[in-house]
């Protein structure tokens, strides 16, 4: 019986003492924090992931579907619709999107910023290590800039509201108020600098190098209205990056052509975009073709958004832009405004985004264009010292090329109209890229231009044909998932929401 | 001193046994029931610990030889069994009692009570309720037996699984089902296909704190203990064959689809679809003329919904051997299942074997048992049920295809590539069934085995090891011939078609030890104090691969011989596999204290660590206090018509660990901060930030009070209990808003209250009860719950959360429009705005109100009546959920006027809104906001319902039939599941939870015979 006694009790401490192995577990494959990034290249794969929460794919749906660049398809089940019919409020997608997506990025960035800092390069790797920073520092910036021009009522008035600056990783209870545009322009500006020093490399297109990060900042100083900026560094890239020949124009689209990419982001077979990701909403993310197509970029691809007839009306079928724009298989109907059932009849198919590597729709995104360039220059000759014709040789020089012959100069009699002519040049050099919303905020009350859906596609939609430039939606509200986090910042709601 | 006391002791025994056989006597007597006097015949006599034993004759006369001293004991089925010592005297008479209580015994904890001493709420599904139903997972048979028991079951996939949820839903993320002890195993509860039913000896549902406490952290939403059928001691070979043939069937809809004349004359109206002369589909493809009337009369009429479903038919068998020498006893048996689906290409094979042992030492201070049970089971199981995939989901096609399409018009997959009609969906799903496979192969082994030894006649000391091993081998193929290859594959993957293999395999294991002090004080006081420690581990291993491109020349599902070596990055052969471990580590007491069986006292005390919150809150404490009155043992009620009457009530709480309800392995490590590596940028290697943790992460805590009542009124011809209760669930583990720039926006945090409150009750009634066998008996029985749930502190300034609830309010409630009807002028849609008045037009966000309705049943149960008489009986369960409100998407698609041409309508349509003055339910097929507001109350549907859930007929042969057949017994029946439904609900299942297209459970009649030798 005591022997019985004893084995009981050994029994029941080994059970006590072995305890831990039931309760302290560590599940395999797991990376902590801490040992996350320990050398160079670990933070070079880290920039992999930094990258990876780059998109413009929102852009580009947010513009195509708010502004007059699309119509709805034959193949349409419904996608879309209340964006189409102008509905932005603060539990929309794109209000939470733009939010969301750009603090992420911002966070990531500064995660391996902060990383970096806890690493000495060792000789030899200064270079790399310092590239690294300088793309994570770009890419931050990015972030930022999209914050700035989607949530400042006016991006070139310091004083007004834009949103928090949050230059370190946040803990998760931090509820910050929002910041002055003037402080996060220092704060986009700060990284771009630190960026431009770090940079020493000019790499291939897909990655952030010196001429990247300087077409940002063109874009950024345009976005804020410093056009002297815009003007110098414009016109440097547009030195570097000449326009492209028709050829290589359609070949960009092809992703076959480099010659007038100053930077895209890459998009290939079974990465994290290799799908189609969220159709008809601004959420995108997946091909940049289906946004407008569920399975490819023809006529039988279940095409549920078409081009807007007024975009298709300024195309020249002589213009290179036309072929690569415009799907083959599209049905045109030229008495589309007579007809009863222009839906049916008239069948405008976008093809801008056709595919590559074997995978219909998916195609790198172009975020910055020496045409882009181009067009920064002429708004800035026309601001800086109302340079009109300058500004209409610069348009005929673009059109020179997409026609492939010369063509004649437009001509601008006053500022206004100047701004009108860019307008539609950016409407039809840069559709489909996310542009047209931005342009109509920056430019569209000095041009006398708003929201201009073609009648026959609005009409047989719900009548939402028109929207003026300097409607409040042309700034997205604070969005709900963060008031509901963040009391605070509900009291700091854009006007009109 | 040993010696001496054995020596002692065998002088002893030489003299019992010698005035033992000099006294031996014939003892003569009558039994008769206590209730009316009357003779018993048929009751047995046995002296006990011998064999020797009589019956007695139709007088209920009986005669034996006995010694002075010897002990006779009296039994009959239904009766008390009686002890009469036998004295001096050679005539003893007995009067012998009802026994109505089948619950003498309770499992409460980790230790067995007597009903009375037991301070807790708790149910006792016997064997007899169980066995020889055709369910083959004994979950589904256990939907309305226990008051509280909610059993949902959602398919009709043999063997699928059932939501089990006890007195209403105490987390939103976590898991809401109770743990599943099998015994002294517990086990996955979600996996019962492979178990045979039949080997169940009985089924404790465990309900309030005072019974779940000392399960901790695992008990939180109830604790259901299975034991499994046991030999006895003494006891010679006896033989079992119990084996039934099923026959199940689609249960009713009332859709009222149409035929295909309906439909093409309706589509010739709307000039659309074949009727119309300008469909793509396979009758009548595109002519561009209408039919005419006659044409339309001679088109084919095809049972698309008999064509996918079927009369399934299952056979079981279980043969069991049970027998027991002086000091091991055995069970063992072995079972086969072979059971069909009403779905074309579902079914469960399965074969069982179990084998329980159990022994002791000659002085019985050493006790063992050793319980294993092995399992193989093999199911094909169809997927993408409840999808809108119409070339994969054969419900779909069942439920929605047109009839003038027929079996007749498949050729093969490349036919149906162009045109892509989706006229043709039965076609495709036709031709899925013909080239998809999808089967599931598992091995489910349960082994557990206990030792006891009682260190004095007051101190035992236990262990208990235990075991669940599961394998689960899935493979699925998609044939390269197939059509969905063909059109998925296209140009770019001509030899498309996917084989993919998972292999999962799981391994927990079980260990508690205790000590156990039980001592009688003063003959009235009782204490019993338990001290353990458990300890749980458990592992995972998956593994598996998908490989896309096959050869139809060497293809064969499950074989690797046709894999084709991939030709470019777009079509990627993966591979996976993964490694999860999971463990707990507790330790507790009890104490239980018994006066006289009139007062008594528990309380239970539990540390708890989980392997989930190492990196914050590792243990926790639970607790439980519990106490009764045994008001009729006082003896102010000795005269009383109540001869059963308990007063119990106990506060306590309980946790709940699987927070994020995935089982064991479900979020392993969410206190803390990760990277991972993968893909990124440009499909490059990465390293990302994959997780951040929740460095005060802990377990949902839900605190119960129970009050109840037992009861047993004239010899318990009226018996039941009552119990009411409230639980409360905190720390509730929810999504909780963060502000975007943390680079998050919400985080899994315990915060917010849950509350259900309600009562339970089961009450039977003998409305006849026999006086002596074979007289009529008749007894009613009703089993209840009533539960309402209520939300409280949801995380954020509104106080709620669109599909949560609100504060307040119940969980789930329904968020969305009202629809009122169609506008008689034009045919439009009308709704309600937020402020009540009647448009066309709401705001699709802000007249959205609440409607106090959930899916949660406000009250579930059932009622019965058995009938017996001579040796036929007849059983009925008919249950109730009431209080459940479900969206008919079913419906909604088969008025959806817009598939006009597509696929198959609902007769309704043909009322639909045609001019000016028509007043009708259905809009107008042009009604211009028909899509514009598409989530509204419009196909929300009451799912309450009356079922006739079980119904059995039999007649056990009698035994004088049976003599010189060397049977034992012989019983045959018919049975019945889900005989009628009595519902507004117009779907095929009103019992089911699933959505829009999902499989229901079928109809079954079956028929079966059960000897024993």
């Amino acid at each position: 019986m005591k022997k019985f006694s004893k084995i009981i009790f050994v029994g029941l401490l080994t059970i006590v003492m072995g305890c831990n192995d039931a309760i302290d577990i560590r599940q395999p494959g797991r990376l902590d924090a801490i040992n996350a990034f320990q050398s160079v290249d670990d933070l070079q794969q880290g920039l992999l992931a930094v990258y990876n929460q780059w998109d413009v794919t929102p852009e580009i749906a947010l513009s195509s579907n708010f502004t007059d660049e699309l119509s709805v398809g034959f193949d349409s089940g419904g996608q879309g619709f209340a964006l189409y019919d102008f509905v932005i409020n603060a539990g929309s997608t794109a209000a939470s999107d733009f939010w969301v997506r750009n603090y992420r990025a911002n966070n990531r960035a500064t995660i391996l910023i902060e990383a970096a800092g806890n690493i000495t390069p060792e000789a030899g790797e200064e270079d790399l290590y310092n590239d690294i920073l300088a793309q994570a520092h770009a890419v931050r910036a990015y972030a930022n800039l999209e914050l700035m021009t989607y949530f400042s009522p006016d991006p070139s008035d310091d004083s007004t509201l834009a949103a928090p600056v949050v230059d370190f990783v946040a803990p998760l209870d931090y509820q910050p108020l929002r910041n002055t545009t003037g402080e996060l322009w220092d704060y986009i500006d700060s990284d771009l600098n630190t960026a431009l020093s770090l940079s020493n490399v000019q790499s291939d297109p897909t990655f952030i190098s010196t001429d990247g990060i300087n077409a940002m900042r063109a874009r950024a100083a345009l976005t804020r209205k410093d056009y002297p900026t815009a003007q110098t560094l414009a016109s440097q890239l547009l030195s570097a990056y000449p326009l492209a020949n028709r050829t290589q124009y359609e070949n960009m689209w092809l992703d076959a052509d480099n010659t007038e990419v100053i930077f895209k982001l890459e998009r290939t077979l079974n990465d994290a975009y290799d799908g189609q990701g969220t159709t008809g909403s601004v959420a995108a993310g997946g091909w940049a073709g289906a946004r407008f197509a569920f399975v490819d970029a023809t006529l039988s691809g279940s095409p549920y958004f078409e081009m807007d007839r007024g975009v298709f009306n300024l195309l020249d079928p002589a213009d290179i832009r036309f072929d690569v724009v415009v799907a083959p298989s599209s049905v045109i109907n030229p008495d589309y405004a007579t007809d009863p059932d222009p839906v049916n009849t008239d069948i405008l198919v976008i093809q801008k985004y056709p595919g590559s590597e074997g995978r219909p729709l998916m195609n790198d995104l172009k975020v910055f264009r020496s045409s882009e360039m181009l067009l920064i220059l002429a708004e800035a000759r026309v601001a800086i010292n109302n340079d009109l014709t300058g500004a209409a040789n610069l348009i005929k020089q673009l059109r020179d090329a997409r026609f492939g012959s010369a063509q004649a100069a437009p001509s601008f009699g006053s500022a206004q109209e100047a701004y009108a002519g860019i307008l539609e040049e950016r409407r039809i050099e840069l559709c489909y890229e996310g542009h047209r919303y931005k342009d109509l905020k920056r430019l569209g009350t000095a041009a006398n231009r708003g929201v201009d859906r073609d009648v026959t596609d609005c009409t047989t939609q719900s009548g939402a044909c028109t929207l003026s430039a300097s409607d409040f939606r042309f700034t997205l509200p604070i969005p709900i998932i963060e008031i509901n986090a963040n009391n605070g910042i509900g009291g700091q709601q854009n006007p009109g929401y | 001193m040993k010696l001496k006391l054995t020596w002692l002791m065998t002088l002893f025994m030489a003299f019992v046994m010698q005035l033992s056989f000099a006294q031996e006597k014939t003892i003569t007597g009558t039994v008769t029931t206590k209730d009316d006097g009357l003779p018993l015949p048929g009751a047995s006599v046995i002296v006990k610990g011998t064999t020797r034993g009589a019956q007695t004759d139709f007088d209920g006369n009986y005669s034996l030889k006995a010694s002075a001293g010897e002990t006779l004991v009296f039994s009959y089925v239904g009766m008390k069994n009686t002890e009469m010592l036998v004295g001096s005297g050679s005539t003893i008479n007995v009067a012998m009692e009802f026994d109505n209580q089948l619950e003498e015994v309770v499992v409460t904890g980790y230790k067995t009570q007597t009903k009375a001493t037991s301070n807790v709420a708790t149910v006792r599904v016997s064997a007899e309720t169980i066995e020889n139903r055709p369910n083959a997972s004994f979950v589904q048979t256990l939907a309305g037996q226990a008051p509280g028991l909610n059993i949902t079951t959602s398919s009709g996939q043999p063997g699928g699984n059932s939501l089990v949820q006890l007195r209403g839903v105490a987390s939103i993320n976590g898991n809401t089902e109770p743990l599943f002890i099998i015994d002294g195993a517990p086990v996955d509860e979600d996996n019962f296909r492979s178990l045979n039913p039949q080997d169940i000896a009985s089924i404790d549902v465990l309900k309030d704190a005072g019974a779940t406490a000392i399960y901790g952290n695992r008990g939180a939403n109830g604790v259901i203990v299975i034991k499994t059928r046991q030999g006895n001691f003494g006891e010679g070979l006896k033989v079992n064959y119990n084996g039934f043939v099923a026959y199940s069937t689609l249960q009713d809809n009332d859709y009222n689809r149409m035929s295909s004349q309906q439909l093409l004359a309706y589509e010739r109206d709307r000039g659309n679809g074949a009727g119309a002369g300008n469909s793509t589909g396979k009758f009548n493809p595109g002519n561009g003329t209408p039919l005419t009337d006659a044409q339309i009369a001679a088109a084919p009429n095809f049972d698309w919904t008999d064509f996918f479903f079927r009369t399934g038919v299952t056979q079981s068998h279980t043969l069991s051997l049970t027998s027991g020498s002086e000091n091991t006893s055995q069970f063992t048996s072995f079972g086969f299942q072979d059971t069909e689906g009403v779905l074309e290409d579902s079914d469960l094979k399965r074969f069982n074997l179990r084998t329980n042992v159990s022994g002791k030492s000659t002085n019985e201070k050493f006790r063992y048992g050793a319980n294993l049970s092995i399992n193989y089971s093999k199911s094909n199981e169809p997927n993408s049920i409840g999808s809108t995939a119409i070339n994969r989901n054969y419900v779909l096609g069942a439920f929605e295809s047109v009839p003038y399409i027929t079996d007749q018009d498949y050729v093969d997959g490349a036919d149906l590539l162009a045109p892509l009609s989706f006229t043709n969906t039965p076609l495709f799903l036709l031709d899925r069934l013909r080239t998809y496979t999808r089967f599931e192969e598992e091995v489910k082994a349960i082994g557990s085995a206990n030792f006891n030894y009682d260190i004095t006649d007051w101190l035992t000391a236990g262990v208990v090891l235990s075991a669940d091993y599961q394998s689960e081998f899935l493979t699925r193929a998609e044939g390269p011939t197939s059509f969905n290859a063909l059109l998925f594959g296209g140009a770019e993957n001509p030899t498309s078609g996917f084989q993919f293999q998972q292999s999962t395999r799981q391994f927990s294991y079980n260990q508690v030890t205790s000590l156990n002090f039980n001592k009688t004080f003063a003959d009235k006081h009782t204490v019993d104090v338990g001290l353990y420690t458990e300890y749980f581990k458990a592992h995972l291993r998956t593994f598996g691969y998908r490989q896309d491109g096959l050869d139809p020349k060497t293809f064969f599902p499950g074989d690797g011989s046709g894999f084709i070596a991939p030709a470019n990055g777009l079509f990627q052969d993966t591979a996976n596999a993964n490694i999860l471990n999971a463990g707990l580590f507790s330790y507790f007491a009890s104490l239980d204290y018994d006066y006289d069986t009139k007062y008594g006292f528990g309380a239970t005390v539990r540390r708890d660590a989980s392997y989930r919150f190492a990196g914050s809150n590792r243990w926790g404490t639970f607790w439980s206090v519990s106490g009764r009155w045994n008001i009729s043992n006082e003896a102010f009620m000795d005269d009383s018509a109540i001869d059963n009457l308990k007063l119990r009530a106990s506060y306590g709480t309980a946790g709940n660990q699987d927070i994020v309800g995935a089982g064991y392995f479900g979020g392993p490590d969410l206190t803390e901060d990760f990277f991972a590596t993968g893909s990124g940028y440009g499909n490059a290697n990465s390293i990302a930030l994959a997780q951040l943790g929740n460095r005060s992460l802990q377990w949902e805590t839900i605190t119960t009070l129970n009050i109840g009542l037992d009861f047993g009124v004239w010899n318990s011809r009226l018996r039941g209990s009552f119990d009411v209760y409230q639980r409360q669930t905190t720390e509730l583990f929810q999504s909780t808003p963060l502000s975007a720039t943390t680079g998050v926006t919400q985080q899994n945090a315990n915060t917010g209250e849950l509350f259900n409150r309600g009562f339970d009750f089961i009450v039977d009634y003998d409305v006849f009860r026999a006086k002596s066998a074979g007289d009529f008996n008749f007894t009613v029985g009703i089993v209840g719950n009533f539960n309402e749930t209520e939300l409280q502190d949801i995380p954020n300034p509104e106080g709620e959360i669109i599909g949560l609830g609100r504060n307040g309010g119940k969980l789930f409630e329904i968020f969305t429009l009202r629809y009122v009807g169609v506008n008689p002028a034009n045919g439009n849609l009308l709704y309600l705005t937020a402020n009540g008045d009647v448009t066309e037009n709401p705001d699709a966000d802000n007249d959205r109100v609440w409607l106090d309705k959930n899916i949660i049943p406000d009250w579930n149960g059932s009622f019965k009546l058995n009938f017996d008489y001579k040796n036929f009986f007849l059983q009925t369960q008919f249950n109730y959920v009431f209080g459940v409100d479900r969206f008919d998407n079913d419906y909604a698609s088969l008025i959806d006027q817009d598939d006009v041409g597509q696929f198959n309508l609902s007769a309704d349509v043909l009322r639909e809104w045609s001019q000016p003055g028509d007043v009708t339910d259905i809009p107008s097929p042009s009604a211009s906001n028909r899509n514009s507001f598409g989530n509204s109350d419009r196909f929300l549907r009451s799912a309450d319902f009356v079922r006739l859930r079980f119904a059995s007929f039999g007649y056990n042969v009698p035994a004088k039939y049976l003599e010189n057949t060397g049977l034992t017994n012989a019983r045959v029946y018919v049975n019945g599941e889900n005989l009628f439904t009595w519902t507004e609900w117009r779907g095929f299942d009103a019992s089911s939870r699933g959505g829009q297209r999902s499989y229901p459970t079928p109809r079954t009649i079956s028929v079966g015979f059960e000897l024993g030798f």
